[in-house]
């Protein structure tokens, strides 16, 4: 462990000389080769790397689940780590920046969901005892068919949410290599496969608590000096930016302060910044709602997180995980509208010309004239963020593939060895798809990322959640069910990705408004688990009494005499 | 015997799970009247509210848009008024910045003496601007010099001297979107600096959601004791 903490503070100090050595070159907005921010950037993949191998698994135990030895703290800081990905670190602020109190409705989606984890899924999870969203599905609905269905699933909904993902590493290395954003995504993959692949072998989850410190720290860290800089500090930005809000809805004449590229600090008033709804923004009050529901029943589905129960302990430990790792992103996402507000102002002039959104994070800092080393730390916490999710979600569609499809279907018989390689195999093909379908472009980050929200609304979470409360829920139910999510998800995808190509289906405006790509939750989850319930009650073949017994005593606990 | 192993969330079989049930459903009901309800007393409570500008743009509009009525004032007003949404910038769309940039400029082009018209006929120049600028009487300070600052950017070559019939129709409907929101008592009222809506949205829901956390992992943990409630295997 002391080995550990000097390898730490070594990098942590080269990092700190060689960035102030190059620290200039971060003054340029855009299209140039920016030094600093590279080093620091590789400095920090390193160090991810070397805790990695100071903390090696010993056995294959130990590398799935850590070892279950880790306390609700640490827990609760790996499932901030994983869950804090460049949606939230950067999508949030664009997303506040373009549509105002729209944007809201991702931080309270992103965060509301975790109350409904917890108070209805994570402890019975933990006590069904699986280690994979898949194995669940199987074992309680007793369907090879449905297990294989649950890791298709959970390796699409991976995937999607790496779309998102990648396309904020490909800004990120846009923004500090200063190269086409193609040729970014390119090489931002191959970086991302690389350490993947590397980190894959080792122990994950001590790594994650690192990334989070890391990640929290470079993002809130400017926000200090900001609030400082343009006289809006008191004890804390995320307390203090109200002034700042409020100003953006009265206007700011100039004389507070000047951007790094000499504009004033000033803004006309734009009450649409904060209003519920605003029409400028084009967005409704319903759009709002289903934005909102359908991320958080979205959380409460995705296998990655899901998956992240079966790693504690015990039950208590996945539920006091939840609150510690609860408030650990909480800290973000008090933080992520104090980006947008100062950015909406710094980034007003005219002369400065519309700049990519799910940028405006790093804009800002530089906008607000932050010492060029601090805006490099935060480009490079970004790119933490989103490749410490990239490699949890890689290292859970390969092993959704190479566990639950080809060890328990297609090859029971498959060796250690083989497992290994098909797991590796597995990676590369997803990542490789993965930066194919980020080229296209296709949104904003967080709506990218809102697409697997959805998917996972749709189609797991209601098979959890009637799985474990209701006992008469069957495998024809099941199926029923995930046909019914399912087809919905395929409408408004189909619709999506037509709307894209400029084809224009029937009724197309009102399956847009209604069955958004975004949000398409909102009625294919209630759907869904309506379908389950009435195709269970129709259907002669009951639950199997052993799944019954097992379900009421090992994860409810009844005493059944 | 096959009955006692049913397991229905609304139909608990041991005293724990009953109280487990009340306390999630009560946390649940929390919950939804928290997030939801609220957005639903803001979506009641709301009242389309003018921007200041906007009301300016009602009282000038008729008389700007019939060129004769219209005096020098009125038609400093309207550009005024139209400054105050292209300054909005990100937010305006791109059609509408092109409506907007016509009214603008034809507007302006109005205010000038019969042989100065040609300048904003032709591509527009610094010279334009400046003449712009002085003939809307936008100062070098305060919201004015932001106003002064879109200039530039928003003054485009002029055909004809008349406003386009389009612009004219597309006018009003781009004013009101932009300028027309939705405010009520809770959107007015300042808590900590914030408008109070925005306050409870960003930050208390927040808050609320790790304390709902923190009471269930407790009363959970008390409950699993009182009931004797073993979890592990």
């Amino acid at each position: 462990m002391n080995r550990l903490i000097k390898v730490i503070y070594a990098f942590l100090f080269l990092t700190i000389c060689t960035g102030t050595l190059f620290a200039q070159d971060a003054t340029k907005l855009e299209g140039e080769l920016k030094l600093g921010p590279a080093l620091i950037l590789i400095s920090i993949l390193i160090l991810f790397v070397l805790v990695g191998v100071f903390n090696r698994a010993k056995d294959t135990s130990t590398y799935w689940a850590a070892g279950r030895k880790i306390s609700p703290v640490g827990a609760g800081m790996a499932i901030a780590s994983n869950w804090m990905s460049a949606a939230s670190f950067l999508g949030m602020a664009a997303i506040m920046y373009g549509s105002g109190y729209h944007g809201l409705s991702y931080v309270v989606g992103w965060t509301g969901g975790y109350v409904l984890l917890l108070i209805l899924m994570a402890g019975q999870i933990r006590r069904y005892g699986k280690y994979t969203a898949a194995d669940f599905i199987g074992d309680r609905y007793y369907s090879k068919g449905l297990r294989v269905a649950g890791a298709c699933l959970a390796i699409f909904i991976s995937f999607t949410y790496c779309v998102g993902q990648f396309a904020g590493i490909g800004l990120m290395f846009k923004w500090i290599l200063g190269i086409d954003k193609t040729v970014a995504i390119l090489i931002g993959a191959a970086v991302v496969l690389t350490y993947t692949l590397i980190s894959g072998m080792l122990g994950v989850t001590k790594n994650m608590q690192i990334q989070y410190v890391i990640i929290i720290l470079s993002f809130i860290l400017p926000l200090f000096i900001l609030a400082h800089k343009f006289g809006y500090f008191a004890f804390l930005p995320q307390v203090s930016y109200g002034a700042v809000v409020s100003d953006i809805v009265n206007g700011i004449a100039p004389g507070k302060g000047i951007t790094a590229l000499g504009h004033d600090f000033a803004h006309l008033p734009a009450p649409e910044y904060a209003m519920p709804w605003d029409p400028a923004t084009g967005q409704t009050s319903f759009q709002w709602f289903a934005m909102c529901f359908s991320l958080m029943i979205g959380t409460a589905g995705l296998p990655h997180v899901i998956q992240r129960f079966y790693v504690v302990p015990r039950a208590r430990d996945a539920r006091w995980s939840v609150v510690w790792g609860l408030l650990f992103i909480c800290i973000l996402y008090w933080s992520a509208p104090v980006y947008s507000a100062f950015g909406k102002i710094l980034s007003s002039d005219p002369n400065i010309g519309p700049l990519s959104k799910d940028a405006i994070v790093v804009y800002t800092a530089q906008l607000g004239n932050l010492y060029p080393l601090i805006v490099g730390l935060l480009a490079a916490g970004a790119v933490s963020a989103a490749f410490s999710t990239v490699s949890g979600l890689l290292l859970a569609g390969a092993s959704a593939f190479s566990h639950d499809l080809y060890y328990k279907v297609i090859n029971p018989k498959a060796t250690d060895k083989t497992r290994m390689l098909t797991a590796r195999v597995g990676t590369i093909i997803m990542a490789a798809g993965v930066a194919i379908v980020a080229l296209a472009n296709l949104g904003l980050i967080a709506q990218l990322v809102a697409v697997a929200f959805s998917l996972a609304g749709c189609t797991i979470f209601p098979l959890f959640i009637l799985g474990i409360w209701w006992s008469g829920s069957n495998r024809a139910g099941a199926w029923g069910g995930l046909i019914a999510g399912s087809s919905v998800a395929l409408i408004a995808l189909v619709y999506f990705i037509a709307g894209k190509n400029g084809t224009v289906l029937p009724a197309h405006e009102f399956i847009n408004y209604y069955l958004n790509a975004w949000y398409f939750a909102l009625f294919g989850a209630p759907l869904a688990i309506i379908t389950n319930i009435v195709v269970s009650l129709l259907s002669k073949n009951k639950t199997p009494v052993e799944i019954k017994k097992f379900l009421a005593e090992q994860v409810h606990n009844y005493k059944v005499s | 015997m096959t009955q006692q192993y049913e397991v229905n969330f609304f139909k608990p079989h041991s005293e724990h799970a009953k109280a487990n049930k009340r306390v999630i459903i009560i946390l649940a009901v929390i919950w939804a009247v928290a997030v939801f309800g609220f957005q639903a007393l803001l979506l009641v409570l709301n009242k389309p509210t003018p921007e200041k500008s906007y009301t300016t743009f009602q009282s000038v509009w008729p008389q700007v848009v019939e060129d004769e009525a219209a005096t020098l004032e009125m038609k400093q007003n309207f550009a005024r008024s139209l400054l105050s949404v292209i300054g909005k910038n990100a937010v305006v769309k791109a059609p509408h910045k092109v409506v907007l940039s016509e009214a603008l400029s034809w507007t302006v082009l109005s205010m000038q003496p019969k042989d100065s018209v040609l300048i904003f006929q032709e591509k527009p120049r610094q010279e334009a601007f400046d003449i712009a600028i002085s003939s809307i009487g936008l100062e070098n300070s305060g919201f004015d010099k932001l106003m002064a600052n879109q200039i530039p950017f928003s003054i485009v070559k002029v055909e004809g001297t008349e406003i386009s019939p389009e612009c004219k129709e597309a006018i009003p409907a781009i004013m009101e979107r932009y300028l027309v929101h939705n405010r009520n008592a809770l959107t007015d009222t300042k808590f900590i600096g914030f408008p109070f809506h925005y306050w409870y949205t960003a930050q208390f829901l927040l808050i609320m959601f790790v304390v709902l956390c923190l009471i269930y992992a407790v009363i959970t943990d008390r409950m699993n004791k009182k009931y004797d409630f073993v979890e592990e295997e």
